[in-house]
């Protein structure tokens, strides 16, 4: 972790640690903090190696290097690998990573990493992706165990208006803007809402197409942190739920929020995880990443009403198909 | 500001170190600056772990953090530009409580190679300390005896000074805290039988020790005194505690050579209760100014009687140095404001 930053791979832990207290067990919670950076690699494994938790019955860990803890009965529920080494190996961000120092750092990661997975009883993942990388990288079997919400009981159809909403951090990663775009090519008077808080450039690179294509009364822009209840409500009335994010490695809590709002979804096929829980034409509608593409999409969500709530049952259905549900973690997780 | 709050942690142990750090992050937030705990693990046994878990807390990489608040040996060990040490107690086994005439068992295998190591490790922590506060004078004497630094007392406030806030003696004597033999709570057992028999004992808290809470009840009845004392042996939730304390007469505690003022005794003294105490109870006699705050009596049965039957016999009286135990202990000015100000500075 990194000190003061909190997100979804602090709540997976700390969900998890409420669900496993709520059946019975005594749960502590360890947070050490962690840098990618080269230089410091291997220390950082060294005193994650050198930390004793031997007064635990079982040990699970989450994000690296947590899963070099020694301990006999250890289950790792990992959800990234320390990504420039791995699947970010040679991304435009870190331009250098072909130099002979650090293709030696990753040898000898890599080479470490496998040792430690090895010592895990057993290995889950949060996405079918992550244990794709896993394989490939590290020669790993792994089981998908899908990270559910914490408490998805308030999330209902209520109603279902003339809204496509979008509730996540508002990041460039996230394409927000594609759908901006999109919404310049409607014909039909679908209204898009974004919600969250973000990247403040990009906000106002939101604002500013919002204003040049004159959209200022079908998009609505709430830029501002909202809580549960409001986004409950904003979801249990929506028409369908958009998430196109840039080659994300699970399906994201928007569309499981949605799934359980029974909405259908609305990704782009270079999303990355989405089309692990969403089929195209079955719980949503996975199109190219373009405005038109999207455009077309929203269109028919809004035309095809009929088409559109069938969808959106079928993607409550697929929750309970892919076992997400603390139950079922929980079950596995102490198996 | 983001200031991290850094402490050791043992899987399945809470203390009083524990409840400070989160009553520090509160106060801190109190204070419009954020925080947030980092818990290393530490395990001091075996031994021949230490040296790895002090490297541990030494290879840590800190970012996102302004200052770190640092409590205890390893944890202080974390390296940081930023680093204040409020220092709770070092590793006490390799310093005051080693004895080299009688070592104990299982240091004797890591010789005095360990020592040396804990040693340094301690003189480059303090080292890059941007301050050092300690928690007694009693950690401030052993910091300048056996490391040649010095720190600056900054006792611990009581963490919920609100809950403490008096009221009417419904007459009896409390004496609330862990309950074992260092606290001596039989000792004001065998001195109630020595009390008129109006006078009534309340002891509440946790028993440490499996046969401590039945030995107890066992010596009342031998005493004879069991219709007098209730006996309240179990960890209490902070309202119950307050209420106890809040409608006692006068507090007793009894530590042998506390370090500190003493939680129990600081409580007490927030309420406006009046404190009855022992000669040799060390930290807590700061607070206990006998005839004007309590009473302090050697350590028998007899004298402690005289002393819980005095405060009886003239509620008046003992209500007049409750309220002046009350009035010494705001002296002190130990309040969370002024400690968070402290730490900041």
């Amino acid at each position: 972790m990194v000190p003061f930053v909190h997100g979804g791979a602090r709540n997976i832990v700390d969900w998890l640690a409420t669900k496993l207290t709520e059946h019975g067990h005594q749960v502590e919670t360890v947070l050490l903090p962690h840098i990618d950076h080269p230089d410091v690699l291997f220390d950082q494994m060294a005193a994650f190696r050198w930390v004793d938790l031997s007064a635990a019955d079982r040990l699970i860990c989450f994000r690296p290097p947590a899963h070099h803890v020694p301990h006999d009965n250890k289950v790792l529920w990992f959800i990234h690998h320390i990504r420039r080494f791995y699947d970010l190996w040679g991304a435009s961000y870190f331009p250098d990573s072909d130099t002979t120092q650090l293709t030696g750092l990753r040898d000898a990661l890599v080479a470490a990493d496998n040792a430690a997975l090895g010592e895990a009883r057993h290995v889950f993942t949060n996405s079918r992706i992550v244990s794709d990388r896993l394989a490939t990288y590290n020669g790993v079997d792994s089981e998908v165990l899908y990270p559910p919400l914490f408490d998805p009981s308030a999330y209902q159809p209520v109603e279902r208006n003339d809204e496509i909403v979008a509730v996540c951090r508002l990041e460039h990663h996230k394409r927000q803007h594609l759908l901006v775009e999109a919404m310049a090519h409607t014909t039909t008077p679908v209204t898009l809402r974004l919600c969250g808080t973000g990247n403040s450039g990009y906000v106002e690179q939101l604002r500013d197409t919002i204003a040049c294509t004159a959209l200022a009364d079908r998009v609505i822009l709430d830029d501002r942190w909202i809580d549960d209840d409001e986004k409950v409500n904003v979801v249990n009335r929506c028409l369908a739920a958009a998430y196109v994010p840039e080659n994300e490695d699970s399906y994201g809590y928007p569309s499981l929020e949605a799934a359980h709002a029974a909405k259908a979804v609305l990704t782009t096929t270079d999303s990355g995880g989405v089309p692990e829980l969403i089929t195209d034409g079955e719980n949503g509608f996975i199109a190219e990443p373009t405005p038109e593409a999207l455009a077309d999409a929203m269109d028919q969500l809004y035309l095809d009403r009929v088409r559109t709530e069938r969808m959106g049952e079928a993607n409550r259905e697929r929750v309970g198909e892919l076992q997400i549900d603390w139950d079922h973690v929980i079950e596995r997780i102490l198996a | 500001m983001n200031v991290l709050i850094v402490n050791n942690m043992a899987p399945f142990v809470w203390g009083g170190a524990e409840e400070l750090a989160v009553h520090l992050k509160r106060n801190l937030e109190l204070a419009d600056v954020s925080a947030e705990i980092l818990r290393i693990p530490f395990q001091w046994e075996p031994t021949a772990g230490i040296t790895a878990q002090m490297l541990l807390c030494r290879r840590l990489e800190l970012t996102n953090v302004d200052r770190v608040i640092a409590l205890k040996f390893p944890a202080y060990l974390i390296r940081h530009h930023e680093k204040v040490i409020w220092c709770l107690h070092q590793f006490r086994q390799a310093y005051d409580m080693f004895d080299p005439a009688a070592p104990d068992p299982a240091m004797v295998a890591n010789d005095a190679e360990l020592l040396r190591a804990i040693a340094t490790a301690d003189a480059e922590a303090f080292g890059e300390a941007k301050a050092i506060f300690t928690n007694s004078p009693v950690t401030a004497d052993r910091l300048r005896r056996f490391n040649s630094i010095d720190g600056q007392v900054l006792y611990p406030p009581v963490n919920d000074p609100e809950r403490f806030g008096g009221g009417e003696a419904e007459g009896y004597i409390f004496a609330g805290g862990r309950v074992n033999s260092m606290k001596r709570q039989h000792l004001l057992l065998e001195a109630l039988a020595f009390t008129p028999p109006s006078v009534r004992l309340v002891i509440a808290g946790p028993p440490e020790g499996a046969s401590t809470a039945d030995d107890l009840a066992a010596r009342a009845e031998e005493l004879g005194v069991a219709d007098r004392v209730t006996l309240d042996l179990r960890l209490l939730d902070r309202d119950e505690l307050a209420e106890w304390v809040n409608g006692a007469s006068a507090c007793a505690y009894l530590p042998r050579d506390e370090d500190s003022l003493g939680y129990v005794a600081m409580e007490a003294a927030t309420a406006g209760k009046a404190l009855i105490t022992t000669a040799d109870a060390g930290g807590v006699l700061g607070l206990v100014d006998p005839g004007v705050t309590g009473w302090v009596t050697e350590p028998s049965p007899e004298a402690l009687a005289e002393a819980m039957a005095a405060s009886a016999a003239d509620p008046r009286a003992t209500r007049r140095r409750g309220l002046a135990a009350r009035e010494r202990w705001n002296a002190f000015d130990i309040t969370w404001p002024r400690t968070v100000e402290r730490l900041l500075a």
